[in-house]
């Protein structure tokens, strides 16, 4: 590196006089500063750099970066004060590194300077609010006494204030708004968090739905502004229950602002919670209660986020959606996760087997489960991932849980056991309780999967005569079959990536099902061509109607039912 | 019978918390003068914030200019559609445009230009009155109008300004059968009958008095009143005539012409209270009413006898009467000075409450905020705390040239990168 930095500054200084040619060596990179042209007042900040990180050019890519006086006073500005521009392409587009440095400069001026001091950044921070919040939360949060260290809200924002109590795990320090009158959703966060939700307490939360995005420039910065906002929007004794916030005991309790609309949040925990003590080593700490307002980070568990990025307006129907999934092997269970990654409220699954070592290549589960039973692992584990669906396990066989419940009040049925005896039932609990149903099942090495998805009116059985057998894509040699040592069950070995076309083709029906409204009975079949049946067993070949399928990888055919 | 203007500010005085006024007059310490000069160099750091961001929030003249060509070519559409003499229509401001207190919005959204175009009777079946507002809804069709409830509302894609323009005729020119089938039948106040219009109300079918011009010309005549002692520039207001189509009064007010700097920085500290979630949009005060009681406040003072020494004084008064301005018993009430029995507030009784409460909350926090501001030592804190309340940060000072050009062209300027996709994964 020379005495001028590892940049040869001589062409870069024609165009860019504010380039200070001396270079400044810190954390092994290196620093250009800039000098700024006289700024208006309102609009000045301390001071501009080049920097060349450690890595650069190979593997970093320069940046500008501002005073630390411009950190939320001006929007694209990080919290280490670096300029979110687009400017250093990075390695491999050209070989003159002052060209990278050129185009960095150039949008450093042309789109910050310039736009900045003309006032067209000026409503920048409403288009990314939450990116503010954050960096003013970290600068504010002290990790060892912060009694709560963020706000979780697990519903859609109320149409009107409100003040609720809610919990506080401990030692997490998250609150869980929203999940008032049914606590199914805040146990299940709970669990979730394992040791850090072990104990919870009450808080007391005003709730405020709000219209526009807080930003640095409008956010409360006292208990009187939030004041302001709250006598307005709670109810007289709401209001006044907040300010002399006990529990029934007389105890002091923490108390909440949440401030949030559809898309964002923002919250404060107000002073004067009771005290907050914390180990060290094997002292007790008490810390000073907060002398302002404290801002904290909003976390949305709700559905319509997790789900459905506020983009999916079905995900609020699908929360209401009780639905019934028989068979959670390789097929089944993964469906199961994708319901409840889809938004689906409640799901009962069956499933009389434990998981075993066989199934471990192609199942949701892996070997922390071995042995246990595959609906209740299955259930646990989705319900830990996904608070907003409750999953309830049925260690039983489908016919004596359709014995035991019938398919009163379920949405849709789901049959994914393949088993006939299943389907028979299924069959006849939905003549005294009509309910939509979905039949799905893949062939041999996932050469076609199918998925039949039946209005409640029309059964499954034509007759007696079960038409699964007549929907293959393929007529199978049965020594393409292994009968399984021990075993009067069938397998046959496939990949966990050829079951994901399976997985994808029900998962998405079966969505399409519980949505409503309901079509015309159909089949969709997912049909690999004749090159992927020649790489697994010689002279394989696809029925007539899913000859189409032959010349491709895999095709996706649909039928009517019952086909003619 | 409305109370008066100066029984409404004598019971305001009675009712206010003079919490503003001890900030302000803290500031002069124990200096007893009523020299303008000595006061404007002891209040100048504040009122020179303040009438930063009087400037600031001013719209820009080159969008007026834009706004008022596209108004008078409504206008001049409408006589070639409806093919109508010269002289049988006249297009005019109403509204912030008219009373020079048009202010931006704080997210440099668009802002509004009402219009109101007044139309020869005799080209107008006054029994029809939704046919007339159709009929000229018809003839903007080019403009692609959205009908509200008495105007048309036309937007321009790309520009800063939308119009809004009310069709209406001359009140005096309606038969007194038609002035009976109004409803409500509100009448012009005495003085203010000759600028009456009737304009269609959609909701009910019917015609409805307003009075645009009156209302200009009340808060014209009252802004002119004098309660500085010491007022060293003079403001005179600038309106042109021209041809049937009035233009937009230009809107650089100084605060010396307390009136409407009141009207406008507090028009901006209730957006940003909009803004800052302390009121909710939808029960925010209209500025109509915050013109109206304003104005009956500044009118209030002067037929009080009452005068200030510094325009700084006066707006502080006038922001601790104002929320005294309503009476909080009974009908809440804010009456058109131009239009007897028309009540601004009328919606206020029916809300449970929820407009009144807004009303008071943003004017507690307006107190707090000019105690806030006035409390703050030294120009850069002064201007902070300005900004902070007026969302003004950046806004210019008057002598400064703010603008950096982007870089010229250079033979040494490499050639773009090529753009990247980013995939999502």
């Amino acid at each position: 590196m020379s005495d001028q930095g590892p940049l040869n500054l001589a062409g870069l200084a024609r165009d860019f006089p504010d380039l200070i040619p001396d270079p400044l060596y810190r954390d092994g990179g290196v620093v250009y500063r800039l000098r700024l042209p006289r700024l208006p007042g309102g609009r000045a900040f301390g001071g501009a750099e080049l920097v060349l990180p450690p890595g650069f050019p190979d593997y970093a890519v320069a940046k500008i970066r501002l005073a630390k006086d411009a950190v939320l006073r001006i929007p694209h500005v990080e919290g280490d004060g670096t300029l979110c521009i687009a400017g250093d392409p990075g390695p491999g587009i050209t070989d003159r590194l002052e060209d990278r440095i050129y185009w960095l400069l150039s949008a450093y001026h042309d789109k910050f300077l310039v736009r900045w001091v003309a006032g067209e950044l000026d409503g920048d921070f409403a288009r990314e609010p939450m990116s503010y919040w954050l960096i003013h939360v970290a600068r504010a949060a002290n990790r060892t006494s912060d009694p709560i260290k963020a706000v979780w809200t697990v519903d859609r924002c109320p149409l009107v204030s409100r003040l609720v109590e809610s919990p506080l795990l401990l030692p997490g320090g998250i609150v869980v708004v929203g999940d008032a009158g049914n606590n199914a959703v805040s146990r299940r966060i709970r669990e979730s968090l394992g040791v850090r939700g072990r104990q919870q307490m009450q808080v007391l939360v005003a709730d405020v739905p709000i219209t526009h995005a807080l930003t640095p420039g409008t956010w409360p910065r006292s208990v009187e502004d939030l004041g302001h906002i709250l006598q307005g929007r709670l109810l007289p004794d709401e209001w006044d229950r907040l300010k002399r916030p006990c529990n029934r005991r007389g105890r002091p309790l923490h108390r909440l602002v949440l401030l949030r609309n559809g898309g964002y949040g923002f919250a404060y925990l107000l002073p004067g919670g009771p005290p907050t003590h914390t180990w060290d080593k094997k002292h007790k700490r008490a810390h000073r209660p907060l002398q302002k307002p404290q801002p904290l980070n909003v976390v949305r568990l709700d559905a319509a986020w997790t789900a459905g990025r506020d983009q999916c307006p079905e995900v609020s129907a699908r929360q209401g959606r009780h639905v019934v999934v028989f068979g959670a092997g390789a097929l089944g269970s993964p469906i199961v996760d994708q319901l409840a990654k889809a938004g689906v409220g409640k799901i009962d699954v069956v499933d009389p087997q434990d998981l075993a070592t066989a199934n471990l290549g192609r199942h949701l589960l892996g070997a922390d489960h071995v042995d246990s039973a595959k609906s209740f692992a299955v259930a646990d584990r989705v319900n830990l991932a996904y608070p907003t669906c409750e999953v309830k396990p049925f260690y039983v066989s489908a016919q004596i849980w359709l014995r035991e419940h019938g398919l009163s009040g379920i949405d849709a049925v789901l049959d994914l056991t393949g088993e006939p005896i299943v389907r028979s039932c299924v069959d006849h609990a939905r003549l005294r309780n009509p309910c939509p149903l979905l039949l799905g099942w893949m062939e041999p090495f996932v050469a076609a999967a199918h998925a039949c998805m039946l209005p409640a009116d029309v059964a499954w059985f034509q007759g007696a005569h079960d038409p699964m057998e007549e929907l293959n894509a393929v007529d199978w040699p049965d020594a393409v079959v292994i009968q399984e040592p021990g075993c009067s069950s069938r397998f046959q070995n496939y990949t966990a990536a050829a079951a994901t076309h399976a997985v994808a083709l029900v998962a998405e029906q079966a969505i399409k099902l519980i949505d409503g409204p309901e079509s015309a009975p159909r089949v969709l079949s997912w049909v690999r061509g004749q090159q992927y049946l020649d790489d697994h067993w010689s002279n394989l070949r696809l029925r007539a109607w899913a000859e189409q399928a032959a010349a491709y990888d895999g095709l996706v055919l649909e039928r009517t039912f019952p086909i003619e | 019978m409305p109370t008066s203007n100066v029984d409404l500010v004598l019971n305001a005085e009675k009712r206010r918390r003079a919490y503003i006024t001890e900030a302000v007059t803290a500031l002069r310490k124990d200096v007893e003068t009523t020299d303008f000069a000595t006061l404007s160099q002891i209040y100048g750091p504040w009122s020179q914030a303040l009438e930063r961001v009087n400037r600031h929030i001013t719209v820009a003249q080159e969008d007026i200019d834009a706004a008022a060509a596209q108004y008078g070519k409504v206008g001049h559409c409408l006589l070639r559609t409806l093919q109508w003499p010269e002289n049988s229509i006249e297009v005019c401001p109403q509204g912030s445009a008219s009373t020079q207190t048009l202010i931006r919005y704080p997210d440099r959204t668009k802002f509004d230009i009402d219009a109101v175009c007044q139309v020869d009777i005799s080209r107008v079946d006054a029994s029809d009155p939704v046919g007339f507002f159709e009929s000229v809804g018809d003839a903007l069709r080019a403009f692609s109008p959205t009908a509200k409830k008495r105007c048309w509302n036309i937007a321009y894609p790309g520009e800063r300004f939308y119009l809004e323009f009310t069709p209406s005729i001359p009140l005096s020119t309606v038969s007194d059968q038609i002035v009976e089938a109004m409803a409500p039948r509100f009448l012009p106040a005495h003085g203010y009958e000759g600028t009456a219009l009737a304009v269609v109300d959609m909701p009910t079918k019917r015609w409805k008095t307003s009075n645009p011009k009156g209302f200009t010309r009340w808060v014209d005549e009252t802004a002119d009143l004098s309660l500085i002692r010491f007022e060293t520039s003079e403001f005179a207001s600038l309106r042109r005539i021209r041809a049937g189509v009035e233009d937009v009064p230009d809107q650089d007010v100084e605060i010396t012409d307390t009136l409407r700097a009141a009207i406008r920085l507090f028009k901006r500290h209730r957006d940003m209270c909009v803004r800052r979630e302390i009121i909710e949009g939808e029960f925010k005060p209209i500025s109509v009413v915050i013109v109206t009681l304003l104005t009956r406040c500044y009118a209030g003072l002067a037929a009080a006898n009452r005068s200030y020494a510094h325009p700084l004084l006066l707006l502080v008064e006038l922001a601790e009467l104002l929320p005294h301005m309503v009476a909080p018993e009974g009908e809440y009430r804010v009456d058109n000075p131009t239009v007897d029995g028309e009540n601004f507030a009328e919606r206020w009784n029916d809300d449970n409450d929820s407009r009144y409460r807004a009303f008071r909350t943003w004017c507690d926090v307006l107190g707090a905020d000019l105690r806030l501001i006035l409390q703050e030592r030294g120009d850069q804190a002064i201007r902070a705390e300005v900004d902070r309340v007026f969302g003004t940060t950046g806004a210019a000072d008057a002598d400064n040239d703010n603008e950096i050009r982007p870089l010229q062209a250079s033979a040494h300027r490499p050639p773009p990168p090529p753009p990247r996709t980013v995939g999502l994964a």
